[in-house]
C-alpha cells in the first residue's frame, strides 16, 4: 500500500459523549490524506462534538483516533496539535488583539515560546500578510478582531488556521456567517490547498449544495433510531 | 437508508430555588449584625459626644499654611514610595497571580499561591511597616518594602481574577494548534487581563499613596512622619494642614486615574454570530 493510500486520519469504533450524554457510537471511518469531507446533521447531533474530539479537546467515550503524518507515524489528536489547523463554530478569537496578531497565533505550535515572546519576525508577518489577501483582509491586519463583522472574524480563524500550512484542517461551520459567494470561494481555497499540499479538510456543513460541489467523502450523522446510530460514508472521488 | 430525527432532548425545567446564593448571603450577614449589636455597648461611662467632637475638631482651625515649605519634601518621598512600591509589586504580582489562576497553573500550585497571598493581605500595612523598619531602619526603604508586601497580597488577588475572566475557549485554541502554556497566557489570556492589570495598579498607586501617607507614623518615610510629630505636639492646626494636603494629593491622583481607566476596559467576547 502507497503512502497516499493510507489513511491519513482513522477512527475506530469511536463513541463520543457529552456531558454524559452519548452522541455519537462506534463510528468506524478512513479518511484518505488530500480529501475533503463534509460533516452533514442536523443541529445539536453531535458534529461538533465529533471535531472536538478528532482535534483533542474532548477525550473519545471509547474507541480511537490516529493521524498518520507525512513520515508515516501514527498520531494520537494530542500528538498531532502541531499539524492541526481548527475553525471552531464560535471562532474562539482574541477580540483585544489585532487581525494580524490573532492571525499570526496560528504559529505559535512551530515557535518555541522564547521566540515569541516579543513578537513574531518579519517573515511569519509577511505570510501572515498573504494569507489576509487571500481571504480579502489585507486592509484590516490592524484592526483590533472586537471592532470586525462576523464574517470577516469567520475569515481571521479561517487564516488563522491555515497559516501554519497544517496537515489537516478541521473546520466547524466555517463559512456559516459568509455570503453564498464568498463561502464557495473560501470553500474552494480550502479545496484547493487539499489539493495541492495534500492537507485534508473535515468540513462540518450544512449547505447541500456545497456538500454536493466540495466533498470527497460526506459523513452523514443522522438521529438515533431503535436500530442504532447510523452513518453513511458515501465516496466521491 | 433511514434518516432518524435526533432525539429532541428536551430536559425538565429546573425551577430557580428562592434560597439562591446571594439571597442567603444577605440573610446571614443580616443576623450577623444582630448578633454584634450588643460591641456597641460604649464605655459605660455618661459622655457628650457632640461637645467632645466640636472641642476637637475646633483645635483644627484654622490650618496652619506656613508648614507647606517645610512639608513639600515629605509630600514628595510619599508619592516616591507609592509609585515604587506599586510599580515593584505589580511586576512581582503578574507571575504570582498566574500562579495563582485556576485557568494557567496545576491546583496544588494555585491553591499554595492562593494560601499564600491570603496570609499576606491578612497583615495590615502599618504591621508591614513595623516589621520593615525593624530590618531597615527608620526611612523611606521600610516604606517601600511595607509596601511592596502589603500590595503584593492584593494585586495577586485581582490579577488572578482578571486572568480568571478570561475567555478560557481563546486559550484552549492556542493550545489545540500546539502553542504551550506560556504562548496561550501570552496571546489567550494577557491581551483580555492587560487593560483590568492596569487598571487594579493604577487603583493600588492611589490605595498606596494613602498608605504611605500613614506608614511614616511608624517610621517608615513620607508625609506620615509629619502628621506623628504634630500629633505628638498637639499641634492639630498644623496637622489638619498634613491631611488637607493628603486629601488633595489622593483626589488629584484618584480623578487621574479614573480617567485613565475609562480607556482601559477589555473587550470581553466576541458575539457567536458576529453582527
Amino acid at each position: 500500500m502507497t503512502d497516499k493510500m493510507l489513511p491519513h486520519l482513522q477512527a475506530d469504533g469511536l463513541c463520543v459523549a457529552r456531558e454524559g450524554r452519548e452522541l455519537l457510537h462506534g463510528l468506524r471511518m478512513e479518511i484518505p490524506r488530500g480529501s475533503f469531507v463534509a460533516i452533514v446533521g442536523p443541529s445539536g447531533i453531535g458534529k461538533s462534538s465529533l471535531l472536538a474530539c478528532l482535534a483533542g479537546l474532548i477525550p473519545p467515550a471509547s474507541g480511537e483516533i490516529a493521524y498518520r503524518c507525512r513520515g508515516n507515524c501514527t498520531h494520537s489528536p494530542e500528538g498531532f496539535r502541531c499539524k492541526l489547523g481548527v475553525v471552531f463554530q464560535h471562532l474562539r478569537l482574541n477580540p483585544n488583539c489585532t487581525v494580524e496578531t490573532n492571525v499570526l497565533c496560528g504559529l505559535l505550535g512551530q515557535r518555541p515560546s522564547w521566540k515569541t515572546l516579543w513578537g513574531f519576525r518579519a517573515g511569519d508577518r509577511q505570510k501572515c500578510r498573504a494569507l489576509l489577501e487571500r481571504f480579502r483582509l489585507s486592509g484590516l491586519a490592524q484592526e483590533m478582531v472586537g471592532s470586525l463583522s462576523g464574517g470577516e472574524r469567520q475569515r481571521v480563524a479561517i487564516s488563522r488556521a491555515l497559516i501554519a500550512a497544517p496537515e489537516v484542517v478541521l473546520a466547524d461551520e466555517p463559512v456559516s456567517q459568509l455570503d453564498p459567494r464568498l463561502a464557495a470561494e473560501v470553500l474552494d481555497s480550502l479545496k484547493k490547498d487539499a489539493r495541492d499540499s495534500g492537507s485534508t479538510t473535515i468540513c462540518a456543513l450544512h449547505d447541500p449544495g456545497l456538500v454536493e460541489r466540495l466533498a470527497d467523502f460526506t459523513l452523514t450523522i443522522t438521529g438515533n433510531s431503535e436500530s442504532g446510530w447510523t452513518f453513511k460514508s458515501q465516496c466521491r472521488a | 437508508m433511514d434518516v432518524q430525527e435526533p432525539v429532541s432532548g428536551l430536559r425538565p425545567v429546573r425551577r430557580r430555588s428562592p434560597w439562591d446564593a446571594p439571597r442567603v448571603t444577605l440573610i446571614l450577614l443580616l443576623a450577623s449584625a444582630v448578633i454584634s449589636l450588643p460591641a456597641l455597648r460604649g464605655s459605660g461611662r455618661s459622655l457628650d459626644y457632640l461637645a467632645n467632637l466640636k472641642r476637637f475638631v475646633d483645635r483644627f482651625w484654622p490650618p496652619d499654611f506656613s508648614i507647606l515649605p517645610s512639608i513639600a519634601p515629605a509630600l514628595w518621598e510619599t508619592f516616591q514610595i507609592a509609585i515604587l512600591a506599586t510599580l515593584a509589586s505589580a511586576a512581582l504580582a503578574v507571575p504570582i497571580a498566574a500562579a495563582a489562576s485556576a485557568n494557567i497553573s496545576p491546583r496544588p500550585l494555585v491553591l499554595a499561591t492562593r494560601f499564600f497571598l491570603s496570609a499576606v493581605r491578612s497583615i495590615p500595612s502599618l504591621i508591614w511597616a513595623l516589621l520593615a523598619v525593624a530590618v531597615f531602619g527608620a526611612n523611606a526603604l521600610a516604606g517601600v518594602v511595607a509596601l511592596i508586601f502589603y500590595s503584593l497580597g492584593y494585586l495577586g488577588k485581582f490579577f488572578s481574577d482578571s486572568f480568571e475572566s478570561a475567555d478560557p475557549g481563546v486559550a484552549e485554541a492556542l493550545r489545540v494548534s500546539g502553542a504551550d502554556r506560556l504562548q496561550a497566557f501570552q496571546f489567550g489570556i494577557w491581551p483580555h487581563a492587560r487593560p483590568l492589570v492596569w487598571s487594579h495598579a493604577l487603583w493600588m498607586l492611589e490605595y498606596n499613596l494613602r498608605s504611605a501617607a500613614i506608614i511614616g507614623y511608624v517610621g517608615a518615610g513620607g508625609i506620615g512622619v509629619w502628621l506623628h510629630t504634630y500629633q505628638e505636639f498637639y499641634q492639630w492646626d498644623k496637622f489638619a494642614t498634613v491631611l488637607l494636603i493628603i486629601l488633595i494629593a489622593v483626589l488629584l491622583l484618584d480623578a487621574a486615574g479614573s480617567r485613565v481607566r475609562r480607556h482601559l476596559a477589555p473587550v470581553n467576547e466576541l458575539p457567536a454570530n458576529g453582527d
